[in-house]
């Protein structure tokens, strides 16, 4: 069946300088405008100003051309601006072809101009190719599911799920542990503002419990999941918790007295220990005890004395149904190995989040400082332990790679740590091993100061040549720190102190389950992955899956629960339309050509989404997820990915190698 | 067929994933990597799509070499990468009957992040390339009769 080419108008961006101090934009245009079916070519500064959009639209609505190639940045970017544009010209958005000369053309052959500005006369040659043979396309409207799922029930979860509430939709938060809070519970004092963690936590978890839209399932891992923007869906497999009662601590206490207390209890990052039923603290939300089952043996049955416990682990399987997701699966402290800085081999050094723990009025010396029932006299902090690490200095991940990446909360927890003990114990001598002191944020400046003002002594050491830890023997002092400090042109110190702190980056949490579900970008650095850090910075790749908190990457409860609720007003953009529109790019047959075969759905055996009807293969658009597998096998080319045909590819390819004396 | 180091600019085909080796090209791009020129990128959902006429397509077209940059294992459709493994065999064994050197088909995964393997397997097939006599040459060696 022959169609009608397009008139085809193309417009080359000089982004700035960005694509013309390498590639000659007016060769290209002029190159491209003598090309078969392109009736206009023009360049412009920015393209994407409303100036370049105006070009387009103008064309189009004094019917000059019918399709159109912008030659700019990867479509990634702009291409819904380009979209737009089309769109307010009255013509079909997906008559769009885009070609990208700036991140494959202008910035990747930047030393050599000439081949660079031919590259860029190809490749749009070949997007010019593909636009006289594009369709008019409508997207697959989706009714959308007027419901938020939010997975991980920390601060960044907590607020994400207010923020959905609170305009009024409906939301399911899924945790995976028996309590709401995250890390932000096992925090004393947040900075700046000095405030309790837990007084934060009790606003938003009071406001989340009393909201009759907000439904939660604790105690409950992500097993499966699928669908689409506007219509996803969750399994989830929740765990009973054991126990339906409320208690408070002494009460627990109470019930469970003849229990042993011999699991290293995870609150307090394994400083105390905990039965197999238990509460993190006081005030915990739900108040409600909850079994340990992995370390719970059938005979502690018979040692609980309280009401409403029942000892099955029975699961439940739950599938929840939303128009969008967030996820807030936050991170876990980097565990140093065994060794590093003396850690696990001196009892004496900790980590920072450990030493939160222990000056916390319900920590496991109740907030007075000591080590190994021993008072403290002299503290230590190591900055950067797990952060910015170097290749051939610090020892690799499972992965093979270091965290060279700066975890960026660090330096402010660690000066208000410093700041906090000078404070409560001003005979106390702290020193403070850094590489570099980033406390970057809004007042964080301010704790570096106080240390100073504090008489925290700074030693700065360097990365190649990191402190060496190593138990005092026999000194007065527990643990010996050897540094080269540079801020005395690398004098040798030699410190002695009765406790290290390892002030600890942050590591992804291992939630691969959920990344091997979704089909979730990760960084180099292991995090989830934004769209674009600046343009689209709380959005996955995964159209309708948003990113709140520290699965993105590390950030302290400022920037983490502003990510949650910009993720909340992505999320709204979205449930708050009754219809989503999908891409339309699915199977289509051609049902002149189909004779029936059915190799197409053999091949679409894992999917599904073609059947044959009269001995036509039909396509179920809501299930067809355009891989194309179909297409491959079609006898008779009957069959193609719309917006993606094989004649369009087999036109940009033939187009797209233009001999030597052409280019010239 | 002998190989001969020679001086030309093979061309390379990049059959690139929207979802994985397209957007590895543009972080290649953001990091400002300078590589092989003469190699082009089409953007496509899944190079699962492709049968196998169309690489021969490609050959007859000029490019002298074809870089299947996947997604692997972190393809997001099921059962497409099984596949386009299977069909880059079976292109092998077609491309050995028409005598035309396998070097010329690679097929490798590459990631949103990739940008150092992207730009490795261009220089590398690029490399491999110019041991090979120019594609037109090669096609025009074919013996008739040979299908």
């Amino acid at each position: 069946m022959t169609k009608e080419k397009k008139r085809v108008g193309v417009y080359i961006c000089h982004c700035g300088g960005n694509i013309s101090d390498v590639v000659d934009v007016e060769a290209v245009r002029a190159y491209i405008e003598k090309l078969d079916g392109v009736a206009v070519a023009r360049k412009n500064m920015f393209m994407c100003s409303s100036d370049g959009q105006k070009m387009i639209e103008q064309d189009l609505k004094d019917g000059l051309i019918d399709s159109v190639v912008v030659a700019s940045c990867t479509p990634k970017l702009h291409q819904g601006t380009f979209r737009g544009a089309l769109s307010r010209a009255g013509q079909n958005i997906y008559l769009l072809e885009q070609s990208n000369i700036r991140e494959q053309v202008s910035w990747t052959h930047t030393h050599d101009h000439a081949a660079a500005t031919n590259k860029a006369k190809q490749l749009v040659a070949a997007a010019a190719a593909k636009a006289e043979m594009l369709e008019p396309l409508e997207p697959i409207k989706v009714k959308t599911v007027p419901c938020g799922i939010v997975i991980g029930g920390g601060i960044a979860g907590l607020r994400a799920v207010r923020d959905l509430s609170k305009w009024g939709m409906n939301v399911v938060l899924v945790e995976k542990s028996p309590f709401l809070g995250g890390r932000t519970a096992q925090l004393d004092h947040v900075f700046p503002t000095k405030e309790k963690a837990r007084d934060l936590l009790d606003k938003l978890i009071k406001e989340v419990i009393a909201d009759p839209k907000v439904t939660i399932y604790l105690n409950s891992q992500v097993i499966d999941g699928g669908g689409s923007l506007g219509d996803f869906f969750v399994k989830i497999e929740q765990t009973f918790r054991g126990c339906t009662e409320k208690y408070d601590l002494k009460e627990l206490e109470d019930a469970i007295k003849d229990l042993p207390k011999d699991i290293k209890n995870e609150f307090d990052y394994g400083l105390s220990y905990r039965k197999s039923i238990w509460m993190p603290y006081e005030g915990c939300w739900p108040s409600i005890p909850a079994v340990d089952w992995e370390n719970f043996q059938p005979e502690d049955a018979d040692k609980v004395n309280g009401s409403g416990f029942e000892f099955q682990p029975n699961k439940e399987i739950i599938e929840v149904r939303g128009g969008s997701i967030i996820l807030a699966t936050g991170f876990d402290p980097y565990q140093p190995a065994q060794g590093e800085y003396g850690y696990g081999t001196i009892p004496e050094v900790i980590t920072l989040p450990q030493l939160v723990r222990l000056m916390a009025d319900d920590g496991p010396s109740n907030g007075r400082l000591e080590i190994n029932e021993h008072p403290v006299r002299s503290v230590a902090f190591i900055h950067c332990v797990g952060s910015r690490q170097v290749e051939g200095i610090n020892n690799p991940q499972p992965d093979g790679k270091v965290n060279n990446y700066c975890s960026r909360a660090c330096c402010t927890a660690t000066l208000q740590a410093a700041n906090e003990l000078k404070e409560r114990y001003p005979d106390l001598h702290v020193f403070d091993l850094y590489q570099d002191i980033r406390t970057y944020g809004h007042g964080h400046e301010e704790y570096y100061q106080q240390a100073s003002k504090n008489q925290i002594l700074f030693l700065r050491y360097d990365p190649l040549n990191p402190a060496t830890v190593r138990p005092s023997n026999g000194r007065e002092t527990a643990v010996s720190i050897t540094v080269k400090d540079l801020l005395t042109q690398g004098e040798e110190m030699e410190l002695g102190v009765d406790l290290v702190v390892l002030s600890v980056g942050m590591m992804p949490r291992n939630i691969e389950q959920i990344i091997d579900i979704f089909k979730l970008p990760q960084g180099a650095d292991r995090f989830l992955q934004e769209v674009h850090p600046k343009l689209r910075p709380v959005e996955l790749a995964v159209e309708g899956i948003m990113l709140a908190g520290t699965c993105q990457g590390p950030m302290d409860i400022t920037e983490a629960t502003a990510a949650a609720s910009a993720a909340a007003a992505k999320s709204m953009n979205i449930l708050s339309q009754e219809y989503v529109y999908l891409n339309p790019y699915i199977a289509r047959v051609d049902e002149d050509l189909c004779t029936g075969t059915g190799l197409c759905i053999e091949e679409c055996s894992e999917v599904n989404a073609i059947r044959l009807e009269n001995g036509k293969a039909v396509i179920n658009k809501t299930i067809c997820n355009g891989c194309g597998m179909c297409v491959a096998v079609c006898p008779n080319d009957a069959i193609n990915i719309q917006g993606w045909t094989i004649p369009q590819y087999k036109n940009m390819v033939s187009k797209m190698l233009i001999p030597a004396q052409e280019l010239a | 067929m002998t190989k001969v180091e020679s001086s030309y600019t093979p061309n390379i085909l990049l059959l690139s994933t929207i979802d994985c080796a397209y957007p590895g090209a543009d972080w290649a791009g953001q990091m400002h990597m300078d590589h092989y020129v003469q190699a082009f990128n089409l953007r496509v959902p899944s190079p699962a799509m492709f049968p196998e006429e169309f690489y021969f397509y490609c050959f007859e077209q000029g490019f002298d070499g074809i870089l299947i940059m996947s997604c692997g294992a972190e393809c997001p459709y099921p059962g497409a990468y099984d596949r386009l493994a299977k069909r880059v065999d079976h292109l092998y064994k077609m491309m050995k009957e028409r005598n035309l050197e396998t070097d010329r088909l690679r097929l490798t995964a590459i990631c949103t992040v990739c940008a150092q393997a992207y730009v490795k397997e261009i220089e590398d097939m690029a490399g491999n390339l110019k041991t090979l006599p120019p594609i037109k040459k090669a096609l025009g060696d074919i013996p008739q009769g040979v299908n």
